[in-house]
């Protein structure tokens, strides 16, 4: 800082200019401030989300597999299993991405998950009821994790964005501020020191051509 | 240093449309191009939701996506709304009183991008 400090030359223009980069500074400082704080809560109230969302959705990923175990039990695993492999593996999900404070976020839609008995696909006269209530359920848990994935990803790419904004706003006030603010102290104290030599000297001079009149 | 914040400031709002739609053409086309050249994507369950709060010959002049301008002189964490319509659709999602332009405080805005995360951004000024 030193160094920055005497290589500045200690002029008014230079110290108009160094105020205008303070004000800038400030300004910028009290703007990243405000996004972070808009980023802060965002990420809350995703955290917030995320909290509730994933106790549902084990909640009911554990229902799930209680009905798909009875299932199991009803119709025998190996009947299960044969008919998960008969069944249609398709799900018309949507990923689009949305902006927040130009954090990129993806978000995940399932557009059609659920579907009816025959849109399955495996044999509706070999399989239990039980089994259709088990792929019920699971069709419902699908659509709450895509809604749990679009989530965690945004808080983990805001999370981000919000240590790189952190780390601009400590950058200002920390080091860049402070460092403007001594160059103007350190300029302001050379004016002023400038300004008295200037005095002192003109009363020397003033001094001396009384002493020479008064010697005529 | 410097030229990193300038950059950083430069950038603050280019998250921003490049031109604000309508409800009524969101609902065709749900997708708006960005500032930054990036894509944005309206909810249709957000959309949905907008419907039922304003009557149909509105849909064309509510404007999408709805800014919350925030600047420090209104205080920490503290936003405005303008516009009528705007104003009128936060009003009936927070139970506030209507009028053209409205400040809405921390928790409220947190509660307003909880229900319209999409179809809200924030605008930053100085």
């Amino acid at each position: 800082m030193t160094k920055a400090v005497t290589t500045l030359s200690p002029t008014r223009m230079e110290l108009i200019r160094l105020r205008r980069r303070i004000e800038l500074a400030q300004k910028g400082h009290d703007l990243l401030e405000e996004k972070m704080d808009a980023l802060m809560m965002e990420f809350l109230g995703l955290a917030r989300r995320i909290r509730v969302l994933r106790k549902e959705a084990f909640a009911e990923l554990l229902e799930a597999h209680q009905k798909l175990l009875k299932c199991m039990a009803w119709m025998g695993t190996l009947e299960t299993v044969e008919a998960s492999l008969e069944s249609l593996r398709e799900a018309e999900i949507e990923i689009a991405s949305r902006s927040i404070m130009g954090v990129r976020v993806p978000t995940v839609q399932a557009v059609k998950i659920s579907r009816k008995l025959v849109e399955r696909g495996y044999s509706l006269h070999t399989s239990s009821a039980l089994l259709d209530e088990a792929a019920s359920r699971f069709e419902e848990v699908l659509s709450k994790l895509c809604e749990l994935a679009e989530l965690e990803e945004a808080i983990r790419r805001i999370g981000w964005e919000l240590e790189r904004t952190r780390r601009r706003v400590n950058a200002l006030e920390h080091i860049l501020i402070p460092r403007l603010k001594s160059a103007v102290a350190f300029i302001s104290f050379r004016l002023d020191e400038m300004e008295r030599d200037d005095f002192v000297r003109l009363k020397r001079i003033k001094a001396m051509l009384e002493a020479r009149e008064w010697r005529k | 240093m410097e030229e990193v914040i300038l950059r950083e400031l430069a950038k603050l709002n280019a998250h921003l449309p490049k031109k604000r739609i309508s409800l009524k053409e969101a609902l065709e086309n749900p997708e708006i191009e960005l500032a930054d050249g990036g894509v944005h994507r309206f909810k249709s369950s957000e959309l949905e939701l907008l419907k039922t709060l304003l009557p149909e010959k509105d849909w064309e002049s509510l404007k999408l996506p709805i800014l919350i301008e925030m600047n420090p002189k209104f205080g920490k964490g503290a936003g405005r709304i303008r516009g009528l319509l705007e104003c009128k659709v936060v009003a009936k999602l927070l139970g506030k009183r209507e009028n053209e332009e409205m400040i809405l405080y921390l928790p409220e805005i947190a509660e307003l991008r909880a229900r319209l995360s999409t179809v809200t951004e924030y605008f930053f000024t100085a």
